[in-house]
């Protein structure tokens, strides 16, 4: 699977969950936001042909926009808990679109997302895939590793 | 005509997000219940009377699979449609849940028509 193929499948799957499930129109690609950005990153694993992992780091303005556009509810009246809760659904969303644009005829399983309580600097491994989008009110960023071993065992198929 | 609907997903905010979508596309609702997995959802059904079920697939304890088994091994429950909603969109999968007994699939992100049109096909509701 080329670099390019996945990376059209991760652009493809974040404005697709945007516009469908959180009405939101992807603003265009961008540069990944500085380390120093306030961003929720959340994690998981997927099995499949080839297994991996997925991360997604949205910047915190971002992620509590989004979740009171999913819930119809006021961004102010969020509690933490609504905004990961939120956080963990659009991970699984678009991990899950993405897969399924890349294996349409094959089988994959997705583990349960995790919010990453101490995110790394910077998200990548250097062989990850990687889109970053603007959403407004903060950037998204959205990676992938295939055929990695380096996921936790105990992430894999909690749910 | 109003209908019944029970919601089965872990995430709250997946099933806030999936009663508010059947209400905002127009489709209505005299009751909708919410079930965290999929024993949750078996025990209402025990005291609660639906006319359809959507569930996800991925569920701690009694997962959408395994809700679609019992549903189809209770001679009660089995005629109430349930319809999948999932991320997964791999035809291998969709085949399965189908073959399972599932009546309906709907494929995560989705629009609050494409749900609805489900729904009203699942349960047999003339078109408009």
């Amino acid at each position: 699977m080329t670099e390019p193929t996945i990376r059209e499948a991760l652009a493809s799957a974040v404005a697709d969950v945007l516009e469908s499930m959180f009405f939101l129109e992807a603003l265009g690609e961008t540069a990944e936001p500085p380390p120093e950005t306030t961003t929720v990153t959340a994690r998981l694993s997927f099995d499949g042909d080839p297994p991996g992992c997925f991360h997604m780091r949205i910047a915190s303005p971002a992620a509590n926009t989004i979740a009171a556009d999913f819930l119809g509810e006021d961004a102010g009246s969020l509690t933490p808990q609504q905004t990961t809760d939120v956080t963990l659904e659009l991970a699984n969303m678009i991990c899950g679109a993405v897969l399924s644009r890349l294996e349409s005829s094959a089988t994959f399983r997705l583990g349960a997302p995790h919010i990453v309580e101490a995110p790394p600097a910077q998200l990548p491994p250097e062989e990850e895939t990687r889109y970053t989008v603007e959403t407004g009110n903060g950037t998204l960023t959205v990676s992938i590793q295939m055929e990695t071993r380096t996921c936790l065992a105990t992430e894999k198929f909690a749910s | 005509m109003a209908y019944r609907v029970l919601i089965a997903d872990d995430s709250p905010a997946m099933r806030s997000f999936v009663r508010r979508t059947i209400e905002l596309s127009g489709f209505e609702l005299s009751a909708c219940f919410e079930a965290g997995d999929g024993a949750q959802a078996l025990a209402l059904l025990r005291s609660e009377w639906v006319d359809a079920i959507l569930t996800d697939i991925n569920m701690p304890g009694v997962d959408g699979e395994e809700l679609l088994r019992r549903l189809a091994a209770d001679d009660l429950l089995r005629n109430i449609p349930a319809i999948v909603i999932s991320t997964d969109a791999t035809e291998n999968r969709i085949a399965r849940l189908l073959a399972l007994g599932a009546r309906g699939y709907v494929t995560k992100p989705f629009r609050p028509e494409t749900l609805r049109a489900e729904l009203e096909r699942t349960l047999g509701v003339p078109c408009d």
